[in-house]
């Protein structure tokens, strides 16, 4: 087997990184060149990755079974109390009204009010161990852009940062570099959360005073102030753990977010812009 | 040797191949909450099969198309790419006469070191990945590029072509 000799490797790969730190510093600025060969790219993918999707869904059936065999076994035990408990009443749920009802779940958005919304279906999770973000399959023909939020049943899942004609990709509140302005329920202090990863909750820097009592399972929401990226009152998730922030001058509060990201079959852009 | 003319497109193939794979399908497989990567995986085969200098290139370019499709930041995996295929392409030469096993022993190291490098860098650059989801992505990374390296250096060969057989291969046949 022939290996070319490292030498002159050196001068290349110094290129190759240069060019890559010339990259890394372009793309932290979100030039408009990046976001548009990322979009161009997002609408090549989409139907490649669609059809591939397709043709791939039992293997991945099968490999899902296997995986996430104990999950799949608690849910199973739901799904046959659940049924036990459908029978009894002699009402059948078939697999078609399950997605319906996952749907209108999706749909429950007491706190968008009079908003406008477009229900979209989950076509893919974050593409990297790195990314987190997920697709879905509405795009700017259906009336999504870039900057609405995206909630499901539960409360806020993100917010969309790049939109095609059929396509859109949602940042997800666990993304360590998503942030949102909050309140919390009780007491209306406000705060900013950030995401920490990939089912980890989210931390909360607040101004509270360190001797303010703030109890375990207080609500969170959007706070929706001047210029806010969201609206207010999407419920964000519930206080799970209170306690000072660095310095010792005010609370950081960890709050489990009231929807699980990666479990997501249906999210609901809410047709709201930032003024 | 293969007409140097069909390289490039043959290149071409079978990096869009492990990124549409990649996206498409092993996005989805994931373990304990991490998934493979089959783009790294062609190039460390890259490096292995060509040295320091075709996986540096390899590295870069299959980096920047995987960074068009995903929203992390920009640059940042050619960076990593980049410094692991030619890392590797070092390695490869050095270790090119011990165990028949090495690429898949090699690949597996690459698999972790990426994982690590991606997590550091990150952090440099402002983005706080978790460290302490490193050790899944590194196991599940490195367990993926250990399964997936002997095909995908076949797939290396196809486009580049060889003139000795690898033992590991041999073994296979």
């Amino acid at each position: 087997m022939a290996i070319s000799p490292p030498t002159g490797s050196r001068t290349r790969v110094a290129v190759l990184v240069l060019a890559s730190v010339t990259l890394v510093v372009i793309g932290l600025r979100d030039v408009a060149v990046v976001r548009d060969l990322r979009e161009g790219a997002a609408e090549v993918v989409a139907p490649v990755e669609r059809a591939l999707g397709t043709v791939t869904s039992p293997f991945r059936n099968a490999w899902h079974g296997i995986t996430d065999y104990e999950d799949v076994k608690r849910e199973n035990d739901r799904l046959r109390a659940e049924l036990a408990e459908t029978e009894a009443a002699g009402i059948g749920r078939s697999d078609a009204e399950q997605q319906f009802a996952d749907l209108t779940a999706a749909l429950d958005l007491p706190f968008a009010g009079d908003l406008p919304t477009v229900t979209a279906r989950v076509v893919s999770g974050p593409r990297s161990n790195f990314s987190h973000a997920i697709e879905i399959d509405k795009g700017t023909d259906d009336g999504v852009a870039v900057g609405m939020p995206a909630a499901a049943g539960g409360g806020l899942v993100g917010r969309v940062t790049q939109a095609t004609a059929g396509t859109a990709r949602v940042e997800l509140i666990t993304d360590p570099e998503f942030r949102v302005g909050v309140r919390l329920a009780e007491g209306g202090a406000l705060g900013t959360a950030r995401g920490q990863g990939r089912g980890e909750p989210l931390a909360v820097d607040t101004s509270i005073n360190p001797r303010t009592e703030v109890a375990d399972g207080t609500g969170v929401v959007t706070s929706g102030v001047d210029r806010s990226a969201y609206p207010p009152g999407i419920p964000v998730g519930t206080v799970a753990e209170v306690r000072e922030g660095s310095g010792g001058l005010a609370l950081e509060l960890v709050v489990t977010p009231l929807v699980e990201a990666d479990q997501l079959s249906y999210v609901t852009v809410l047709q709201w812009q930032p003024e | 040797m293969r007409p140097r003319r069909w390289i490039p497109l043959r290149a071409a193939l079978v990096v869009l191949a492990a990124l549409v794979l990649q996206v498409s399908v092993a996005a989805d497989l994931r373990v304990a909450g991490a998934i493979g990567d089959l783009v790294l995986v062609v190039v460390v085969a890259a490096a292995l099969t060509g040295g320091p200098d075709r996986g540096a290139t390899y590295g870069f370019a299959a980096g920047l198309l995987y960074d068009l499709v995903v929203d992390t930041p920009f640059g940042l995996t050619p960076l990593t790419y980049a410094l692991v295929g030619y890392g590797v392409g070092l390695a490869g030469a050095a270790l090119q006469r011990t165990s028949g096993w090495w690429p898949v022993a090699v690949a597996a190291l690459a698999g972790v070191a990426h994982a690590a490098l991606y997590t550091g860098l990150g952090n440099l650059v402002g983005v706080a990945y978790p460290f302490d989801d490193l050790p899944a992505i590194a196991l599940v990374v490195g367990a993926g590029a250990a399964l997936a390296i002997v095909p995908a250096m076949r797939a290396l060969w196809w486009v580049h072509g060889h003139d000795e057989p690898d033992r590991l291969e041999v073994m296979f046949r």
